[in-house]
């Protein structure tokens, strides 16, 4: 310790300029881990000493959890604005969708808290210090954004007080409209979390973020019909269903083909990205990606679309409904974490 | 002023001094190693050889990892060494995805080489770091502001491992590159690497990769 006092830049247990003191982050951290017993550091003891391709380890599903509730939450508010002013559900409905998406949120925030390293966690608020360079800042930003907005627009009514930003209200329409701005970006930011580097070619496409987006919409449009379910009955839940069967559809045909063409060009692309499509399509990862993302995720919920816009599931548009949303939702997290398990580093040298 | 580190191939015998004198000098953690050897097998019985290749964070003028840094724990000093400034870590982990020489590593505590209680050097050693942040090479950049070289480059016995002042056009480091075949790792990326890798004359590989190979990644 006193040896590295002398270091700049090594201030070795000095507790930083504006963090919390490595005391209260050490007691804070055994209450929030204590139970785990001790952390194992992952993702380090594969630096192997021969010359390959080293897969990468150090993110795994936290990293897909966060990635997939925060695009999940995110689509899920984009769609309930839009359907609101559209008139297509009721306030109820956009209210519960709105608190949805915080919660989701928050969930996620937890999620990525829970993989932040072991005591130095808690100063998690330093993510915010370099909005000009990192991406993962701007994305921390935007989800923040994101949840102020969407606590501040729901807080009045939840409170049961009259809202000064009540739907109708020039004010409520401002808000409600910067939602759907920051939720558009913050979907564009989340997703370009992993292309932003080249050190892994796999992500270093401008296909992953547009892959993460289309996911992300693709939960919200199915998801918003349940909510329709949960407080509007089951008669507006088939109306809505039906009226966004074809979106869902659409953005089925696009995901699929989004995927298709970045597992066929990263295929024929660079030894690591080929690797990469060898372990997504013939290794480990082979059961999450094709019985996960493409059959649950992507054939499953086409059929179930398929069936109710040529309006064979009368009279079972709840349960086709609900199983759409959960195919969904699977596949949207299992192609998050099947793209983070395959991501292959290219050789160091 | 810029720090060069240099490594000719021709002359590493892959016997790992560099690695042990590194940990001896840093007190790294189990299995977290700033300098590594990296071996290669190739050719077919019975011409077959083994190349070796050091690989240590080369220092990139242009590095990616002081970019995708949300905190700012990665700092570049004037003279290009890059480190970690561990108190302002909060062990994301971006770093080590956005770094294409798979070099930064987490520590996240635990056991010594010996098991849960740590040895007097382990715990006098380990006490510098900061539990569950990023760490990596840092240049020995306490040794160099001593005037003397990294550890790993005077623990080197064949001499393969040299550091100059890549700005001044007359230092050795210089003159060595201006002599020698040379390339730096994963130059197309645009790291700009303060690490150059010298090869021999008819040297068509390299640490086992073919120079002529385009597709490293």
């Amino acid at each position: 310790m006193a040896r590295a006092a002398g270091r700049p830049g090594v201030p070795a247990h000095r507790s930083p300029r504006f963090g919390v003191p490595v005391a209260l982050a050490t007691a804070l951290e055994r209450a929030w881990s204590g139970w785990r017993g001790p952390h194992r550091t992952e993702g380090n003891a594969d630096h192997r000493f021969v010359m390959d391709y080293p897969v990468q380890r150090h993110w795994r599903w936290k990293i897909a959890f966060y990635m997939y509730l925060s695009g999940a939450s995110a689509g899920l508010v984009f769609f309930e604005v839009l359907l609101r002013w559209a008139g297509a559900i009721d306030a109820e409905t956009a209210t519960l969708g709105m608190t949805l998406g915080v919660v989701l949120s928050l969930i996620a925030i937890l999620s990525v808290f829970d993989q932040l390293g072991p005591v130095a966690r808690w100063n998690f608020a330093f993510a915010l210090r370099r909005p000009r360079t990192s991406v993962v800042t701007r994305s921390v930003m935007g989800i923040l954004l994101l949840i102020a907005l969407r606590v501040i627009a729901v807080a009045p009514e939840l409170a049961g007080f009259e809202s000064p930003w009540a739907e109708g209200t020039a004010t409520g329409d401002v808000l409600r409209a910067l939602i759907l701005a920051v939720a558009i970006v913050y979907i564009v930011l989340s997703a370009m979390i992993l292309s932003s580097w080249n050190a892994i070619p796999f992500w270093n496409t401008p296909m992953v973020p547009a892959l993460f987006v289309g996911f992300s919409l693709l939960g919200g449009v199915t998801t918003l019909p349940m909510l329709t379910w949960a407080l509007e009955g089951q008669a507006a839940m088939e109306t809505l269903a039906t009226d966004l069967a074809p979106v869902a559809g659409a953005l089925l045909i696009a995901n699929a083909g989004l995927l298709l063409l970045h597992v066929q060009g990263m295929s024929t692309a660079t030894r690591p990205a080929r690797v990469s499509v060898r372990m997504l399509l013939h290794g480990a990862v082979r059961g999450r990606f094709l019985g996960g993302v493409v059959v649950l995720g992507l054939a499953v919920p086409a059929l179930l679309v398929s069936l109710q816009l040529a309006g064979s599931m009368t009279g079972l548009e709840a349960p086709t409904a609900l199983a759409l949303a959960v195919a969904v939702q699977v596949g949207g997290y299992l192609l998050r974490d099947a793209i983070l398990r395959v991501g292959v580093y290219g050789s160091p040298v | 002023m810029r720090w060069g580190f240099v490594v000719d191939l021709e002359r590493c015998i892959g016997c790992q001094a560099c690695v042990i004198a590194c940990k001896a000098e840093n007190g790294t953690p189990r299995n977290i190693h700033w300098m590594r050897v990296l071996e290669r097998e190739e050719g077919e019985y019975p011409d077959t050889r083994r190349t070796y290749t050091p690989v240590r964070c080369n220092h990139c003028a242009n590095p990616p990892c002081v970019k995708a840094c949300p905190s700012g724990a990665f700092v570049q000093r004037p003279d290009g060494i890059v480190f970690v400034d561990q108190s302002a870590c909060f062990g994301d982990r971006v770093c080590q995805s956005a770094c294409p020489y798979y070099i930064p590593f987490r520590w996240d505590g635990g056991d010594g080489y010996f098991g849960e209680e740590l040895t007097p050097y382990e715990e006098a050693k380990y006490g510098q770091f900061r539990v569950g942040t990023a760490m990596k090479c840092h240049f020995c950049y306490h040794r160099l502001d001593a005037g003397r070289p990294p550890a790993c480059v005077e623990a080197c016995p064949a001499s393969a491992l040299s550091i100059g002042d890549l700005d001044d056009p007359e230092s050795q480091i210089n003159e060595t590159l201006r002599r020698r075949r040379h390339f730096r790792p994963r130059e197309e990326l645009g790291t700009e690497p303060g690490l150059y890798y010298l090869v021999g004359k008819g040297g068509g590989s390299v640490g086992g990769m073919d120079l002529a190979e385009t597709d490293r990644g």
